[in-house]
């Protein structure tokens, strides 16, 4: 019986199970049915690159999003599987024990292991804001993301600065790529990111030897490349015009659009609505909750008010909407013009006597 | 009144058939593009039954597109004729900074607008301070036609719209694009009551069929 039996085994899931879940991710990752097999190899090889998953500035949200299952799963066996050398939240070992795994682990396997990194890094005050084992954030990651064959920054905090960076963003929080520019970085934002991503991304490399197609926010095509909006079960009552106008209406309880509700759906790309969550099961759409469009850049700034369409402007206070301000461009125009109108019926008075007689004498 | 000579010293053609043509088509569209862009913003319109799903938010989506494609072209029209068309309409007319008799012209006519001034120079094409608007407005309608290009390209990244359009989303995220998008109608419509507003007291004023020329090309060449 092979290693990779023995531990199918110990979880209680079968060979049949593991092949539907190969497929399943092949699907995810658009390969050909045909492929499932060789995703099923790629798994059980030997040879698998370790991973070392670093955390900063974050809520461990994704290191959950990893173990949420409540029964052990394929997934999270096939990341077991990936021996996650060092991770602080799951890891056994625990401070000088387990630095020194790290330590070992980017020595040992330089240039070939991957990197995960959870949580945006503070820059300000040379860093002092997140540091582990006394180093900061900044110098880990250069040390263990710069080994590394390539990083993946889960989470929207690690793939543009998440909830950390948001204004005024005290710590200086950043991106991973910002610290890593000449690395290959692959962003798998969400909050938090949605594992099938993550094992869909690995897998891949496993496969191909190669990182998946990224879009020009570096996001995995295959996960990113469409917008909720396109794939939302609710779109159909989008297109007739079907809204829901206060939560817990008639039209809320039918499960109709929540565009006017403020969903960021429309300007939110992840593969959400198809892959969706646990196990599944569902997600935040189709539980009644517009999109917050946690998976595009600058979230947090952009993409609130949660509950308005459109963000507000800066400097006008809380709750100066667009429609507002532009109101009062549109108000202000009238007022300016109508009072030039009214000045100049004045100003122009006795104008018709004296044009209608302007060139008589000229004749 | 044979003895009441007329102001006009003679007729001049002064906005050719692709400015009228592309001045309506504006006209139009953008009438249209507002209506749906603010159905499109607030779908005031709620369809109710269950049954009868009609298609609302649809059809306004993709005449809002439709009608976005015959606006930019349009718009497409009016600046090819920046190029090709007479003195009047072309770029030429701009006032130039540099030019002594452009500055005073462009004084005058701004101490007109601020009650300083009563007669100031008449000139034939556009007024120097309307001309900056205009200036203003088409940029807006350039930012507007890339914004709405680049919207609509985000339903398939890998289109050729998005390669063409989507660099923005480099450096204005997509929620401030639609802002952008939504807040510039307004800017547009305060255009609008000024453009209006001018042009009907120009005419008064001047007597040189400013709203006429609009439709048929001629105007008065006045005597002074
Ligand atoms: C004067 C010109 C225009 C005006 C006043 C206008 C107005 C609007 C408004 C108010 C919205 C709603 C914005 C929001 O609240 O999210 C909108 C959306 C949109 N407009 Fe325009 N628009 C104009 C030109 C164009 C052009 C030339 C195009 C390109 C074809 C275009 C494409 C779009 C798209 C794609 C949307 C988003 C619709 C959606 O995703 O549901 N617009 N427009
Ligand atoms: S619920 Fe949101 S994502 Fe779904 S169709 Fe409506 S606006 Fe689009």
């Amino acid at each position: 019986m092979s290693k990779f039996q023995n531990i199918l085994d110990s979880y209680g899931v079968s060979r049949r199970d593991f092949l539907k879940y190969c497929t399943a991710l092949g699907a995810t990752l658009s390969l050909s049915p045909a492929l499932a097999p060789k995703v099923a190899e790629a798994i059980e090889k030997d040879d698998r690159p370790p991973v070392i998953w670093l955390e900063f500035q974050d809520c461990a949200g994704d290191s959950e999003s990893l173990l949420r299952s409540n029964r052990p799963t394929v997934a999270e066996l096939v990341l077991d599987y990936l021996s996650i050398d060092y991770h602080e939240t799951i890891m056994a070992a625990a401070g000088h024990q387990a630095e020194e795994a790290q330590r070992a682990t980017v020595e040992k396997y330089k240039g070939k292991y991957i990197c995960v990194v959870e949580g945006s890094i503070p820059v300000n005050d040379d860093g002092v804001y997140c540091t582990i084992g006394g180093k900061s954030a900044v110098q880990i990651l250069n040390e263990v993301g710069g080994n590394a064959a390539f990083v993946i920054a889960v989470g929207t905090c690690a793939t543009y600065g998440g909830l950390p960076a948001a204004y005024p963003n005290p710590t200086g929080a950043k991106r991973v790529k910002e610290l890593l520019p000449n690395k290959t970085v692959i962003n798998l934002p969400g909050c938090p990111m949605n594992v099938d991503n993550l094992t869909g991304t690995i897998v891949h490399y496993l496969l191909f030897g190669a990182p998946p197609v990224m879009d020009k926010f570096l996001r995995p095509k295959f996960a990113y490349g469409k917008r909720i909006h396109d794939n939302c079960e609710r779109r159909g009552h989008f297109d007739a015009g079907q809204f829901v106008n206060a939560w817990g209406d008639e039209a809320h309880r039918q499960g109709w659009c929540l565009y006017k509700m403020g969903c960021k759906g429309p300007e939110t790309f992840h593969n959400c609505p198809t892959v969706r969550w646990n196990e599944g099961t569902s997600w935040p759409v189709q539980s009644g909750h517009g999109c917050v469009g946690c998976s595009e850049p600058g979230f947090w700034d952009t993409m609130t008010p949660i509950y308005n369409r459109l963000p507000n402007i800066p400097g006008f206070g809380v709750e100066a909407t667009a429609t507002k301000i532009g109101a009062a461009v549109v108000g202000i125009s009238a007022v300016v013009f109508g009072t030039h109108g009214i000045v100049s019926l004045i100003r122009n008075k006795g104008m018709v006597k004296k044009v209608e007689h302007e060139f008589e004498d000229e004749e | 009144m044979a003895d009441n000579k007329c102001a006009a010293r003679r007729y001049v053609y002064v906005w050719e058939g692709p400015v009228r043509i592309s001045h309506w088509l504006n006209f139009f569209c953008i009438i249209f593009l507002s209506i749906t862009g603010v159905y499109i913003h607030y779908p005031f319109v709620t369809a109710c039954s269950l049954s009868n799903a009609p298609y609302i938010m649809g059809i306004v989506r993709y005449s809002h597109y439709l009608v976005g494609v015959i606006f930019a072209f349009s718009v497409l029209l009016r600046l090819f004729w920046l190029f090709m068309g007479n003195y009047y309409s072309s770029w030429k007319s701009f006032s130039n900074p540099f030019k002594k008799e452009d500055r005073k012209i462009f004084w005058g006519y701004f101490k007109y607008y601020i009650f300083l001034e009563r007669n100031p120079p008449h000139v034939l094409g556009h007024n120097p301070v309307a001309l900056v608007a205009y200036i203003v407005l088409f940029n807006l309608f350039i930012l507007q036609i890339i914004t709405g290009f680049a919207l609509w390209s985000q339903a398939d990244p890998n289109s050729t719209m998005y390669a063409i359009t989507g660099w923005i989303f480099n450096f204005v995220s997509n929620q401030w694009v639609r802002f952008y998008h939504y807040i510039f109608m307004f800017l547009v419509a305060g255009f609008v009551i000024n453009h209006i507003y001018s042009a009907v007291i120009f005419d008064f004023k001047s007597q040189s069929g400013e709203i006429s020329s609009i439709f048929s090309g001629w105007k008065p060449e006045r005597r002074r």
